[in-house]
Parts: C-alpha cells; sequence; structure tokens
C-alpha cells in the first residue's frame, strides 16, 4: 500500500498566447489553461503505482480560487481525491511561494511519497520539488525517469537521468520525487473518466487554514515576447565561407 | 444564453487533440494516400469510450449528451475526415435506430457490443437506382416461417466492408411504397449476405464504401427493427440525427482548413512580406473564420435541441447545409491562399478539398436539405 500525493500546476497553454509584433507585450485575452505537461507524468506515475501496488493517490494543486476547473482535469487521470489549495491571490507565484504553502498543507497530510513534475511548463524553474521536500523534511530525488517501489522494505528505488549516466539512489520513505517524462506516457482520460471526475472529492484548503507568511521575494518588472529575426544569409560551404559565417555569428553575439 | 461549453466538454475537446496528436495525425495522410482502412484508430475510439457516447450506460454507451458527441465527431474531423465518418457511421446510422428503435433483447445483443466497439456498425439504405428517393428501392424481404429472406443490391454503403451489423432496409410489401418498407438488423455473417466492390473514391478515401448484395440472405424474424411497414420512418428520423453529425464533420474539416491557412499565410513571404499582411488573403481568412463560427453555433445548437428533446430535423438540416457549403467553399479557398502547393496530391489541404465535397452529398443531399428546412417554413 502506497499513499501518494502527485503535485500539479495549472498553467498557460503556451500555444495560445500571442504577442503585439510592435511593443512585444504578450497577449493573454484568449489563452486556455492545462496541466502543466510534466505533471501529467507525476499523476500518471502515482497512478500506475497504485494500479501496481494498491494505495491511494491524492492530487494536489496551489491556485487562485477562479482555477476550479483544474479539479476535473487532474481527477479524470486517476487519482481518487483532489486537494484545492486555493485564495484570490494565488496568482503569479513564486517557486518559493507555492513550496511553502504546499508544505502548509502537506505538512497535516497522510503520505508515503509526493511526486512532483521536473519543472513546470510556463516557469520551469525545478525548483518546487526540493525546495517542497526540504521544507517537509524529507529526502529528495530529482531528474527520475524510472520509480520501483519495494513495499517490504518501505522504500523507493529511483533512476535519475544525469548528464553522465543513470544513478540508482534508494531512498526511505517518506520521499518525494521530481520526474521526467520519459518516465511513463500519460494516458488519455476515457469518456467515462471524464464524466466521473465531478462524483470524486475534493477538499478545499484556504489561505486562512494554513500556517505561516507566503511573501514574494522577486520583483517582475516586465515581460517582453523574444523576438527571432531571420536576416537571409547564404553561404558556401568554402573554407572563406565557413570563415564568414564565424564571423558573422561574432558580429550578432551569438557565439563569442 | 450560455455559449460556454460543460467542463467536461471541454475536458472531452482536449482529450480528442490530444488522442489525434498522437494517433490520428500521424497516419491521416497514409489513411488519404493509400485509401487505408485506420482499423488501430478504431480499437483506441473504442478504449476512449467514444464509440457509444450518446448512448445509455446500460446498453455500453459512456452516458454522455450529443453535443458532446459532436465534438469528439468535430474534433476527428480536422486531423482525419475518414476516422470521423467512420465513427459518424457507426454512432448515428447504425447504433441509433437500434437504440430508438430495437426491443430489449435486439439492444442487448447488437446496441451493447456496438458502442464498447467491439464491432463497427454500418446502415444499408442506398441501392444503385435510389438514392434520394429512398422509397424506391428493389430490395425485397419475405418471411418464411422464422426467417426473413432478403434479396436486393445496396450501394454506397459506408463501414460494410468492416461492419460487425448491418441496418438494411427492404421493402415487406411493394405495393405500400415507402409504407411497405421495413428495417431489419443482418449480422455480417448472415447467409447470403455478400459484400462487394469497394468503391474507389475522391475523398474520405479511407473510409470503405461498398455495395451490399443479399442473395436469398437469411435472418431470423426477430432482427425485425421496429414493426413491418415502418422502415422508411425509421431511416428518415435515423438521418435526421446523421445530418448534425455530417455537419461536425464538414466543420471539422472547415476548420482545419482555416487552422492550415492561417499558418501558411504567415509563413509564406512574396514580395519581401509574409502574404498574410496582404489584404487579399486578410479577408479570405476573415470570411472562413466567420463562416466557421457560425457553422459551430448551428452544428451546436442542433446538438443541443437534440439534447434537450426538442424538435430539431430542421436545425439538424440547416447545420448540415450550411456547415458542408462552408467546408467545400473554404478549402476551395484554402488551395487559393496555399497557390501551387496546395494543389499537389498530399498536401493536406488538397486532401481536405477532397474530402469536403461528400459533405454536401450524403446522408441526404443539401437539396434534400433545402427541401427539409423549406418543408417546415411552409406546413
Amino acid at each position: 500500500m502506497l499513499n501518494t500525493i502527485a503535485c500539479f500546476k495549472w498553467v498557460m497553454d503556451e500555444a495560445d498566447i500571442k504577442s503585439d509584433p510592435k511593443t512585444r507585450q504578450l497577449i493573454y485575452e484568449r489563452v486556455g489553461y492545462k496541466i502543466s505537461d510534466y505533471d501529467r507524468n507525476a499523476i500518471e506515475e502515482a497512478v500506475r503505482l497504485q494500479e501496481e501496488h494498491g494505495g491511494s493517490v491524492v492530487a494536489v494543486t496551489v491556485a487562485p480560487s477562479g482555477a476550479r476547473q483544474c479539479l476535473k482535469d487532474a481527477l479524470s487521470r486517476g487519482p481518487g481525491k483532489a486537494c484545492f489549495i486555493n485564495d484570490p491571490t494565488f496568482t503569479g507565484l513564486e517557486p518559493g511561494q507555492t513550496a511553502s504553502i504546499l508544505a502548509a498543507a502537506i505538512s497535516k497530510m497522510e503520505y508515503d511519497l509526493i511526486i512532483c513534475g521536473e519543472g513546470s511548463s510556463d516557469l520551469y524553474a525545478q525548483q518546487v520539488g526540493p525546495a517542497l521536500a526540504e521544507k517537509l523534511g524529507i529526502p529528495c530525488a530529482t531528474y527520475v525517469n524510472k520509480l520501483t517501489y519495494v513495499a517490504e522494505e518501505n522504500k523507493i528505488v529511483a533512476e535519475r537521468k544525469l548528464d553522465d549516466g543513470i544513478e540508482a539512489v534508494s531512498i526511505q520513505l517518506p520521499a518525494l520525487v521530481t520526474v521526467l517524462p520519459e518516465i511513463n506516457t500519460p494516458r488519455i482520460p476515457s469518456l467515462k473518466q471524464v464524466l466521473g471526475a465531478a462524483k470524486k472529492p475534493v477538499e478545499d484548503i484556504g489561505l486562512d487554514s494554513l500556517a505561516g507568511t507566503f511573501s514574494p521575494c522577486l520583483k517582475t518588472t516586465g515581460v517582453l515576447a523574444a523576438v527571432m529575426e531571420r536576416r537571409r544569409l547564404r553561404y558556401g560551404t568554402g573554407e572563406e565561407d565557413i570563415r564568414k559565417v564565424v564571423e558573422a555569428l561574432l558580429r550578432e553575439g551569438v557565439i563569442a | 444564453m450560455n455559449f460556454q461549453l460543460t467542463e467536461e466538454q471541454q475536458l472531452v475537446r482536449a482529450s480528442v487533440r490530444e488522442f489525434c496528436e498522437k494517433y490520428v495525425d500521424p497516419i491521416a495522410q497514409k489513411v488519404d494516400q493509400e485509401a487505408y482502412f485506420p482499423m488501430e484508430t478504431v480499437k483506441r475510439l473504442a478504449e476512449q469510450e467514444w464509440t457509444g457516447i450518446p448512448y445509455p450506460v446500460e446498453y455500453g454507451g459512456a452516458g454522455s449528451d450529443y453535443l458532446t458527441y459532436i465534438i469528439v465527431l468535430e474534433e476527428l474531423s480536422r486531423a482525419c475526415a475518414t476516422t470521423g465518418f467512420t465513427l459518424e457511421c457507426h454512432t448515428s446510422l447504425a447504433s441509433f435506430p437500434i437504440f430508438k428503435y430495437g426491443t430489449e433483447e435486439q439492444k442487448k445483443k447488437w446496441l451493447v457490443p456496438l458502442c464498447k466497439g467491439e464491432i463497427l456498425g454500418s446502415f444499408a439504405l442506398t441501392e444503385p437506382g435510389a438514392g434520394t428517393d429512398a422509397a424506391s428501392g428493389q430490395s425485397t424481404a419475405v418471411l418464411d416461417g422464422d426467417e426473413y429472406v432478403l434479396n436486393g443490391t445496396k450501394m454506397f454503403i459506408s463501414n460494410a466492408p468492416v461492419a460487425g451489423v448491418l441496418v438494411i432496409f427492404a421493402s415487406t410489401d411493394r405495393s405500400k411504397g415507402a409504407r411497405g418498407i421495413s428495417a431489419f438488423i443482418v449480422p455480417a455473417d448472415a447467409p447470403g449476405l455478400q459484400i462487394g466492390k469497394h468503391l474507389n473514391k475522391m475523398g474520405i478515401r479511407g473510409s470503405l464504401t461498398a455495395e451490399v448484395i443479399m442473395k436469398d440472405c437469411r435472418i431470423p424474424k426477430e432482427n425485425l427493427l421496429g414493426k413491418e411497414g415502418e422502415g422508411f420512418k425509421i431511416a428518415m428520423s435515423t438521418l435526421d440525427g446523421g445530418r448534425i453529425g455530417i455537419a461536425a464533420q464538414a466543420l471539422g474539416i472547415a476548420q482545419a482548413a482555416l487552422d492550415e491557412s492561417v499558418a501558411y499565410s504567415k509563413e509564406r513571404v512574396q514580395f519581401g512580406k509574409p502574404i498574410s499582411s496582404f489584404q487579399a488573403i486578410q479577408w479570405m481568412l476573415a470570411n472562413m473564420a466567420t463562416d466557421v463560427e457560425a457553422a459551430r453555433f448551428l452544428t451546436y445548437y442542433a446538438a443541443w435541441c437534440y439534447d434537450q428533446g426538442r424538435p430539431y430535423s430542421k436545425e439538424a438540416a440547416m447545420a448540415r447545409l450550411f456547415a458542408s457549403e462552408c467546408a467545400a467553399r473554404h478549402t476551395n479557398r484554402a488551395i487559393q491562399i496555399h497557390g501551387g502547393i496546395g494543389y499537389i496530391k498530399g498536401h493536406k489541404v488538397e486532401q481536405l478539398y477532397r474530402d469536403a465535397k461528400i459533405t454536401e452529398i450524403y446522408e441526404g443531399t443539401n437539396e434534400v436539405m433545402r427541401m427539409v428546412i423549406s418543408g417546415s417554413l411552409l406546413r
């Protein structure tokens, strides 16, 4: 029996974000939302482990109160319950704030394992998972692309995909892992799963029930779209041409 | 008034898009170019519980609504019109008459495996000499002891080569014309039933269409659907709902044409600028987008009427008429925007142009749609 918490973030669908070509301001007015890509892997892995070993899966998110729609999306993917940690002020949270809020809520829950996505589709700061583990005082493994639960020893074996190879680590539970997309292929919810999501329990957790303060430490002064300019230059393959390519790249500051 | 889809409908749309990206888009060109029937996709549709969307759970369906079904058809057709139509034919044409007119035993025996996607369904009304004039069919059914014996030839029958069961129409009393037509549930392995030549179509090329030949085809008498003489009514009411499905298919095709056109016009540079900066292109895109949106609202409205238990015959005909003409007109425009490259075999807009045409023809031509609409105005 393995009781798992899968954390997820409700993010803007980047495909819907437009930008004003003149001002480079981002336009969000017709943007849709989705579960952050790697968090789908986190939910899928939690559900897969539950199918194999029994236990429970609770999907947990920190979101503004208006983002309630995320719950059915998460629940349609298999968790038996969702925790909606919400407040109207929970918008544009920094990773540190999210980790603190999650820690304040999760510290009151019973769990063996917490699974987070390696990073979110919007910020990809890769901080919430490790910071949450730190605040809860539990061990953490990042970059996990394979996860095995060893029930008799109450531990997990996680394979971490690192630059120079695969590292297998064995961790006593309770623990937290952050997972890479290679760990699994999230299943597409069936129609009955979608229709059944509304019948699953949701625990609402408001700001007033959380101990602690969650202030930001960064100030965003502006967000502008990146610009890709095409120079439309053409070079041959001779030695002199290659030298010209390198000179052009140096001049543009692409290489130094 | 509420233009907002339910959360469930929005989630289903997102699921179908994900499904299409994963399983439908990668083979859509093969389906068209090689006239390849995507059986693997059909199996996956069943796994997603999309093969009996609007039918009750006790009959193997998902117990969802018609609008959800329409959204699934729209999104599937946006990626591959063959796939969308295969599901439409199965759900609207084969399963519907059994759901609406079948006995409890017939539903348990046939609707359950249809809804679960264990078998595909087909609908055989058209004959070589009886298209729009469906009542003039020559096929006959004669009761012989405990069996009906069917004879005749059906034409342009979609899904027939892959169907496990067909709803076939034949006359039990030629002297009564339309009122002598009856509907029958015919298993694909019934003795005397043959699937004839596969037809080489202009569009929806992966969808399998064939002749169905009945030579002393024997079926148990309990396979009569409804009562003797009710067949024409059953066929017409089935086609009423089917039209919403074809409207959704046309809508998906038109949306795909718009998507392709917007993307290409931003990439294609002429006179030193993307062609999207020229007013001629902008106006074409504006007209396309406006028509696609109008088609969507008509189609969703017809589905909503169905879900509300309101009359929907006129609304379905309007949706089908407008959406199919929108698809035919704007797939043509999409090729114009693409220029030469859009005329090349295998290009997405070339395929869309060929796929769109049939939506003006099958399950009642657009001339029939106008008859239905004007008939309801002038009654």
